[in-house]
């Protein structure tokens, strides 16, 4: 018999990563806990980004688990401007983002400058 | 709890309830989320205040991963003792599930599958953890959408074993109780009837709601009539020291609120805190 590792490894791959479902759990119940997952990821993305998800009105959580399903998250801010980057946004969310950008550049430019001196 | 006397009811602190929480003449316990309180440098001004105001606040960890089957990450573990330190909290809480697995993030709790294997790594994870935290930890079961093919034990069989073989304390979660018992189709009492209830340092009451035929403890919905007679039955067996409301999101007016935290203490026979 597999590890426990291994066994919640292929688990968690299963929930969050589009791997197939081990065998032996109810495929039904596994896939109502891998939506429930994105609801919550969904909800935590629309903290860090409320005009994304407002530009949605009540189809953000569907919107982002058509993302979503099969990225695990690299974490709620870094998921919401991956998904950004890919939509055709208009208005405050187009601001949102351009924001966040203009924020985001002065360290990348640091960073830059420190690694050519 | 670890301590003398009885805390009454509480709500768990959060950003975005601070002014209600603050608020609360009769509040004398909270809890915070562990991962959020900074590790050095100033405590967030609202949780000193409440302390100042002679509140506890008890560090909440949700990223411990203390089910995992690898061992738990040192500096997880230090934050954890340091959050405990900061607030110099009686004890700390955390779950009995495992939130990451082979490099991936699930994202939330999950559960364990019931078995010697699964309680031997739960109980050499608290015991890494023990050994650094300044305080008890009190430990807290999980609501579980799905079990595990291959369960050896019942759930208080499993939960009863990890508590005897780490001296922790126990967080009761009644909502998680209601949810486990709706979704399996069993009685909560009868886990009531078998869990070692002095051990219980505090109790969580949520709200939850039905998605596809299941019902998730979300604690983003109101509490239901139904986890609040629970919270009668598990008071008529052994009343807890405290217990606490936990709302993690669409927070609802504040008299919604005041209300929900009425009706505990209604369920437990506490003073009502608003």
């Amino acid at each position: 018999m597999t590890s426990l590792a291994d066994r919640q490894a292929a688990l968690v791959a299963a929930l969050v990563a589009g791997a197939p479902i081990p065998d032996g759990f109810d495929p039904r119940l596994i896939d109502t806990a891998r939506r429930a997952l994105l609801r919550k990821r969904s909800g935590e993305v629309a903290r860090h980004w409320p005009l994304l998800a407002a530009s949605f009105g009540p189809k953000w959580p569907a919107v982002f688990a058509e993302w979503a399903g099969a990225r695990p998250t690299e974490g709620s801010f870094q998921d919401g401007l991956a998904l950004a980057r890919t939509l055709p946004l208009t208005g405050a969310a187009a601001e949102e983002l351009a924001e966040r950008e203009a924020a985001l550049r002065p360290g990348l430019l640091r960073r830059l400058t420190r690694a050519f001196r | 709890m670890s301590l003398a006397g009885s805390y009454g009811v509480g709500i768990g602190w959060r950003p975005e309830i601070a002014g209600f929480v603050a608020a609360l003449p009769g509040l004398r316990f909270t809890e915070v989320i562990a991962e959020s309180v900074p590790a050095s440098g100033p405590v967030p001004a609202p949780l000193t205040a409440l302390r100042e105001a002679g509140a506890v606040v008890i560090p909440h960890g949700v990223r411990l991963s203390l089910g995992g089957a690898e061992p738990v990450d040192p500096a997880r573990v230090a934050q954890l003792a340091a959050a405990a330190r900061q607030l110099e909290a009686p004890l700390v809480s955390e779950h009995i599930a495992f939130v990451r697995a082979g490099g991936l993030e699930a994202g939330h709790l999950l559960p364990l599958p019931r078995s010697r294997e699964a309680v031997d790594a739960v109980v050499a994870n608290v015991a890494r953890t023990q050994a650094e935290l300044p305080v008890p930890i009190a430990l807290e079961p999980i609501a579980a959408i799905f079990d595990w093919p291959d369960d050896e034990l019942d759930e208080a069989a499993f939960l009863t074993e990890i508590l005897d073989r780490t001296g922790a304390l126990l967080l009761l979660d009644i909502a998680n109780v209601y949810a486990n018992a709706r979704n399996r189709g069993t009685e909560p009492t009868d886990l009531l009837d078998r869990l070692p209830l002095e051990r219980v340092a505090y109790v969580h009451v949520a709200g939850g709601a039905e998605h596809d035929g299941i019902y998730h403890d979300t604690h983003t919905d109101a509490v239901p009539r139904e986890v609040l007679d629970l919270v009668a039955e598990l008071c008529a067996r052994h009343r807890p020291p405290a217990l606490m409301l936990e709302r993690d999101g669409h927070y609802p007016p504040a008299g919604t609120l005041r209300t929900e935290l009425d009706a505990i203490a209604a369920a437990s026979g506490y003073p009502v805190v608003t």
